[in-house]
């Protein structure tokens, strides 16, 4: 109950970037300034996936990923969520072409909650949409299991 | 005598990328370097398709540099048409690129500033950033990815309020980046962390074939900004260099180098001439190799066209690859604990979105170990011009 409650205000992320431009990573690293102070929100983004709340995963899911990711997911400790960002992960993006090497979307290895699409998106699209989806995605996964 | 894996998530390490640092105690003595978490194939899906699809991708090859990668084609691609565009065009694409470039130096150097646990100068030069990212968007209509440069032109022109909102700003990202520049020059904590370590000398550099800032801060006086017709011609450009080698003499050289890039942003709203924006250029079949100094340093396009500007071939050579090159085998060497073999690596300015070209399967489609272009020589008999030197071929 308690951890629930204060979940809500204090999600840690981390950023797992599978393969797109870096376009979208360095939105996510924009977040960090004073303009956006992500942390103001109660969101605190580091790369440990061990003990992070929510994953926010960009880029196509290059050839390496495919069993790394759900590897990755499995060690996120539960209750968990996932953010896709950018159209390389929504759908391959540029990237989804003929005589590709790549496996987007994201969706089809890991399940996401909540995705943002744009290349990239802005910086307020990714911090309101984790902030909006995250905490009831929280929610209900405890329901689920 | 003990490894100890980095990565491909770590806190410490903003892109996937496993690095395996042997160490003795504290001292590294030794590192590996494991890449192939990034491989999208740009240059295999921009075969056969034509120069507008071409640009597209180009830029996102990496989206820091994402003005540096379309230009370098473009321009290569007007070099074989013999086609020079008007000055206003060229003028218009220096102070696009110098923005590009002030940008990625400032997320660079916030990035080493948050590896090294100083946040405050961290989150200061990423705030700054921002106003340079306003400029980029009001340009161009977007922060990150631009589409900006075409054949023959650019797309969009600079207005005459848009001149103002520039200098304004860049007055106030030059103060601030000062003033920063002060702090981290004058730090004594900040000093320890950055005077003396990862050396590199000159020698090592030229011989790991380091480039860009990370080349300059060890004394090699070379930039292709040096070679540009634009810089040559009305900016008489003098790259800035320094001798220490050190952590410190990259940053600086960094932040030397925004001052720099600021003053010609200026320069060039100065005389901005008048004329078009954008005008005809027919592209014939040629090759051509065209280097383009991005943020990170050397970028080489090497290219053959078909007719109608259609590209038959490409081959793309980042600078992050040599620049990882030479941290790994010279800077590693003088780290004293694991927590600066980070920092080194972080002073590099690592684009590892840049660096991964060629991925190497077997008949499968499965991913085979690769070490090193000898071994398969040995093993096949293959010359290596046959064999593995076109770049996105070793399918
Ligand atoms: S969605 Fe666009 S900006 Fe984001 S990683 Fe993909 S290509 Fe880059």
């Amino acid at each position: 109950m308690l951890k629930d409650f204060i979940r809500k205000r204090s999600i840690h992320i981390c950023l797992v970037c599978t393969g797109g431009c870096n376009g979208c990573d360095i939105e996510v690293a924009a977040l960090l300034s004073q303009r956006y102070d992500l942390e103001q929100y109660g969101i605190f983004l580091h790369n440990n996936p061990r003990e992070c709340d929510a994953l926010l995963v960009t880029g196509t899911v290059a050839k390496q990923w495919q069993e790394k990711l759900v590897e990755f997911y499995d060690k996120v400790p539960e209750p968990k969520a996932v953010v896709a960002i950018g159209a390389c992960a929504l759908s391959g993006g540029i990237f989804q072409q003929e005589g590709d090497k790549v496996s987007a979307p994201v969706s089809d290895i890991i399940p996401v909650d909540a995705e943002v699409p744009g290349c990239p998106p802005r910086p307020a699209e990714i911090a309101s949409a984790v902030l909006k989806y995250v905490p009831p995605a929280l929610a209900s996964y405890r329901r689920k299991s | 005598m003990s490894y100890i894996p980095i990565g491909p998530i770590h806190p410490g390490l903003k892109e996937p990328l496993r690095l395996k640092l042997k160490t003795e105690g504290e001292n590294v003595v030794d590192a590996e370097v494991d890449l192939g978490y990034f491989y999208r194939g740009a240059e295999q899906l921009a075969k056969g398709k034509p120069w507008q699809k071409v640009a597209y991708l180009t830029e996102r090859v990496c989206g820091i540099c994402s003005n540096a990668h379309p230009i370098t084609l473009i321009e290569g691609l007007e070099k074989i048409a013999e086609f020079v565009p008007s000055t206003r065009i060229q003028f218009l694409r220096v102070i696009m690129a110098e923005l590009n470039r002030i940008h990625s130096h400032l997320l660079a150097n916030s990035i080493y500033f948050l590896a090294i646990e100083h946040e405050t100068l961290g989150i200061y030069l990423l705030n700054t950033r921002e106003k340079i990212l306003d400029l980029l968007e009001m340009i161009s209509g977007n922060r990150i990815l631009y589409s900006w440069n075409i054949v023959g032109g650019v797309r969009m022109d600079i207005k005459e309020s848009h001149l103002k909102k520039i200098l304004k700003n860049l007055d106030e990202v030059e103060s601030e980046v000062f003033r920063n520049r002060k702090m981290f020059k004058t730090g004594p904590f900040l000093g320890l962390r950055s005077r003396d370590i990862g050396k590199m000398s000159k020698e090592d550099a030229i011989g790991a074939r380091a480039v860009g800032p990370v080349a300059r801060g060890s004394g090699v006086k070379f930039d292709w900004r040096m070679k540009h017709s634009t810089y040559i011609d009305y900016f008489d450009f003098e790259p800035i260099y320094r001798n220490e080698g050190d952590n410190y003499a990259r940053i600086m050289n960094r932040f030397d180098e925004i001052l720099q890039s600021i003053n010609i942003i200026r320069m060039a709203i100065d005389e901005l001439p008048n004329g078009p924006i954008r005008e005809e250029c027919e592209i014939p079949p040629g090759t051509i190799d065209y280097r383009y100094e991005a943020p990170r340093g050397e970028l080489a396009y090497i290219f053959e066209t078909a007719q109608y500007g259609i590209i038959r071939n490409i081959t793309i050579r980042t600078p992050t690859i040599m620049n990882l090159e030479a941290c790994v085998k010279h800077m590693f060497k003088d780290s004293p604990t694991i927590a600066d073999a980070i920092a080194i690596y972080q002073t590099i300015d690592p684009c590892i979105a840049c660096t991964e070209r060629v991925i190497v399967l077997n008949e499968k489609g499965e991913k085979t170990e690769f070490k090193g272009l000898q071994n398969v020589v040995k093993k096949y008999g293959t010359s290596p011009k046959t064999g593995m030197t076109s770049q996105g071929n070793n399918k």
